[in-house]
């Protein structure tokens, strides 16, 4: 019965309570200038429509993309977002209106994109790129286009762009702001450790099922590369041996036709040649470096491959093998061991050649014995490093080496002719096969990539540590 | 027969040793012979190249047209048609690959010069955070692109769905290009003048103001060369696209959609059909871009340069 009692006057009293506070927010608010208090009613508008979307869509009672849960999900998180937004509109919060361009500005992107896949794929998707006037006249649609969809974000950008002195921001605020600033640019920075112990995980994850199925030995010593069946998976036989040997013996032949090479150019350019000549060569060295591996791909296809078959020797049928992939590599990774050994040759201090001169020795004596000894270390990195550019060229190979999945074999036991035959190496066998491998044959690729990853983590490794060594002299 | 050698001829050896001591004539000779050899091979390194890019040149103009820029490829065994949407794609995925790491680049490269030295003084974790960050930048930097191809597959394509798509070969292509970036912009940052830092620091500008103020605004030069020098990378980058962008011969119509870039399309001429002509035609505009963007590096550098040292 007393509860009887209670109700009427407890419910005058929230009615009471309510109206006092509306009254209280109303004059508040009416206190506040009005672009501040249109962006808290927007923010109002946006959640309460949001969430009234999310709910319909939930019920199915409108048709909308995303249905089901998730779009009840979707729109109290975005209820919730726009709520807070616009308590912090509210109480002139200054992230408020930072978050606030942020989505405006995020808006304004994606109508940006979208309009110029549009404009685009009208241009030039079809057969033949249209006329210059069609062109124009689709600029202008998109122009337009444009302006109308943008008018809207645009101006309430403007808006919120101008009321800054509107908000107010404390001493504790901004070294808040300063902090988070902090912290987000030290996320950026830890973004590169992180990308490499994910390509670490997932290509290892991915490569289980090879260890587990087909077993390390057999991957590691097996000779014979037969994917084939894929279904059963008891004739299919995953050895890297044949691959292993392409990529050491096209290495090997890079290494040999490279250095000689690269250690006379860096020579040249650091001891002997005037200061012109090193200035056309260094800038000739760089572009050789920019220049894509297709390129030299297609110029070892074109130009190299048909020298090679004028070549009278047993076993040089195509012109296709291990010699053209070795001159096409020597040449790639000819910019960066040039380059380091350079620098190595340079780091050396001017008072040991002088040293040498005064006790009466040859400039080539000099750099003979005295220099190029001082910068020893430095050329063993930039031969380490060579090294590790040669093991994991891919596209250049994959259109030189001939691709063959044998073992490379010298012909009438010839030892020489196999530099004529033709391989596949551990990278051009990823690329080549991976856009279709399943099951244990595209874990066995992975598990190529896994060995590739660490050994060339491995050398390089080794050779920053060698080269910061030099660094200390 | 080994027996111990006499007084006499001990000295007898010691004299033919003295006579073939060089004496300055035949070092001379050796010095010169040497030269020659290193100019031999200097002049053969720069053969090299100049056969290269001219052989490609000069047997890739007569390609170029205006027809063979404006048609789109139509695939097949014969290579027919022009290079139309490759070029739109490769001009996409630029623009993707350099939205996606140049934030993430350049926010690290700021935090390495402008906060680590002070944070590695207040803790140790941060000092060992600094320190891995560091060295995943340099391993990153050593990872071979098919590897970023992998990765990209077995992570953009197959685990997160994107499929062979502009999406999934930005975000691998950004793996890439992010130790360049950071590289070039710690560069920048670094020969900015700690004088402008201290006046603004002086005038009660926060660290942050300071930043986005004062430093950045005088390292853009050396910014825009790192980015560039990613754009010269992500342009001539065939093996991560390979396995992550597909290759359809159509223009992309969204960002989930497959493509074909300029490098891409000349691999798939070579390896997949018999007109060479294209491949060298497209391989040559290939080297003009490339050309074109080594030299706005030069003068962007040298630009940057004058500006620091106050002319």
């Amino acid at each position: 019965m007393g509860c009887m009692k209670v109700r009427p006057i407890f419910i005058l009293f929230c009615v009471i309570k309510t109206m006092d506070m509306l009254k209280n927010t109303f004059s508040t608010v009416s206190k506040k200038p009005f672009k501040v208090l249109f962006f808290i009613f927007l923010s109002t508008v946006i959640a309460v429509s949001s969430l009234i979307t999310g709910v319909l869509a939930y019920f199915a009672v409108i048709e909308f993309p995303i249905n089901g849960s998730t779009s009840l999900i979707t729109g109290g998180g975005l209820c919730f977002l726009f709520l807070l937004l616009s308590r912090g509109f509210y109480t002139l919060q200054n992230w408020a209106r930072t978050s606030f361009i942020s989505i405006l500005i995020l808006i304004l992107l994606i109508i940006l994109v979208n309009e110029t896949f549009k404009f685009s794929s009208a241009v030039f998707a079809g057969k033949q790129v249209l006329s210059i006037f069609e062109i124009l006249k689709y600029l202008g649609q998109f122009l337009f286009k444009l302006i109308l969809s943008g008018v809207i974000p645009s101006a309430l950008l403007y808006f919120l762009y101008k009321a800054e002195e509107d908000f107010s921001e404390t001493p504790q605020q901004r070294h808040l702001f300063d902090r988070t600033i902090k912290n987000f640019l030290l996320s950026t920075a830890l973004s590169s450790i992180l990308i490499v112990i994910f390509i670490f995980a997932f290509t290892l994850q991915e490569s289980q099922l090879a260890i587990k199925d087909i077993g390390l030995e057999e991957l590691l010593t097996g000779t014979i590369w037969r994917p084939g069946s894929i279904i059963s998976n008891d004739i299919a036989q995953f050895g890297l041996v044949p691959m292993i040997v392409g990529s050491i013996y096209s290495t090997i032949g890079a290494i040999l036709i490279g250095i000689p090479l690269s250690f006379g150019t860096a020579i040249l350019l650091a001891e002997i040649a005037p200061d012109f000549l090193r200035t056309i060569f260094r800038t000739a060295i760089e572009l050789l470096s920019g220049i894509p591996s297709v390129v030299y791909g297609l110029f070892g296809m074109v130009v190299i491959a048909p020298l090679i078959r004028q070549i009278p020797a047993e076993g040089n049928t195509t012109g296709f093998g291990i010699l053209n992939a070795s001159i096409i590599l020597s040449i790639m990774i000819l910019p960066t061991i040039t380059n380091i050994t350079e620098d190595a040759i340079r780091a050396v201090p001017a008072s040991y050649r002088e040293a040498s001169y005064a006790l009466g020795a040859t400039h080539w004596q000099t750099i003979k014995d005295v220099v190029i000894p001082a910068a020893n270390s430095g050329i063993i990195a930039a031969v380490i490093l060579g090294i590790s550019r040669a093991l994991g060229e891919t596209m250049a190979l994959i259109m030189v080496i001939g691709n063959s999945i044998a073992i490379p074999t010298p012909v009438n036991d010839n030892p020489l002719s196999i530099i004529f035959s033709t391989a596949r190496t551990l990278t051009g066998n990823i690329a080549v096969e991976i856009n279709y491998a399943a099951g244990a044959h595209r874990s066995a690729l992975f598990f190529t990539g896994v060995l590739l990853f660490l050994f060339l983590l491995i050398i390089n490794r080794l050779a920053n540590r060698i080269m910061k060594g030099t660094k200390k002299i | 027969m080994n027996h111990t050698l006499t007084n006499q001829e001990k000295m007898m050896l010691a004299r033919e040793k003295a006579a073939r001591k060089p004496n300055l004539k035949r070092r001379k000779i050796s010095q010169s012979i040497a030269f020659t050899l290193m100019w031999l091979m200097g002049f053969i390194s720069i053969g090299a190249l100049i056969w290269i890019v001219g052989y490609v040149l000069a047997r890739g103009f007569p390609t170029i047209n205006m027809e063979f820029l404006t048609t789109r490829p139509a695939g097949g065994f014969e290579g027919e048609g022009g290079i139309s949407t490759t070029i739109v794609t490769t001009l996409y995925l630029v623009v993707l690959t350099i939205a996606i790491a140049a934030p993430l680049g350049i926010g690290a490269a700021i935090y390495f010069v402008e906060y680590a030295n002070e944070a590695q003084n207040r803790s140790k974790f941060v000092r060992w955070l600094v320190r891995t960050a560091r060295t995943g930048v340099e391993i990153l930097a050593g990872v071979p692109s098919i590897i970023f191809g992998l990765f990209g597959f077995a992570v953009f394509v197959s685990f997160l769905k994107f499929k062979f798509s502009l999406l999934s070969a930005g975000l691998s292509g950004a793996c890439m290009v992010l130790p360049v970036i950071i590289r070039t912009t710690e560069e920048a940052l670094l020969a900015v003048p700690d004088s402008l830092r201290e006046g603004s620091l002086g005038l009660g500008a926060t660290k942050w103001q300071t930043i986005t103020g004062v430093v950045l605004p005088a390292a853009i030069p050396g910014i825009v060369t790192g980015i560039v020098l990613s754009v010269g990378r992500i342009i001539s980058e065939t093996a991560i696209f390979w396995v992550t962008l597909g290759g359809s011969y159509r223009l992309p119509q969204n960002l989930l959609s497959s493509g074909r870039t300029l490098a891409l399309h000349v691999y798939m001429l070579a390896t997949e059909t018999r007109a060479f002509d294209k491949a060298l035609g497209t391989a040559a505009i290939l080297i003009i871009i490339i050309m074109l963007l080594n030299l706005a590096i030069n003068l962007s550098s040298k630009y940057f340069q004058k500006r620091l040292s106050g002319k």
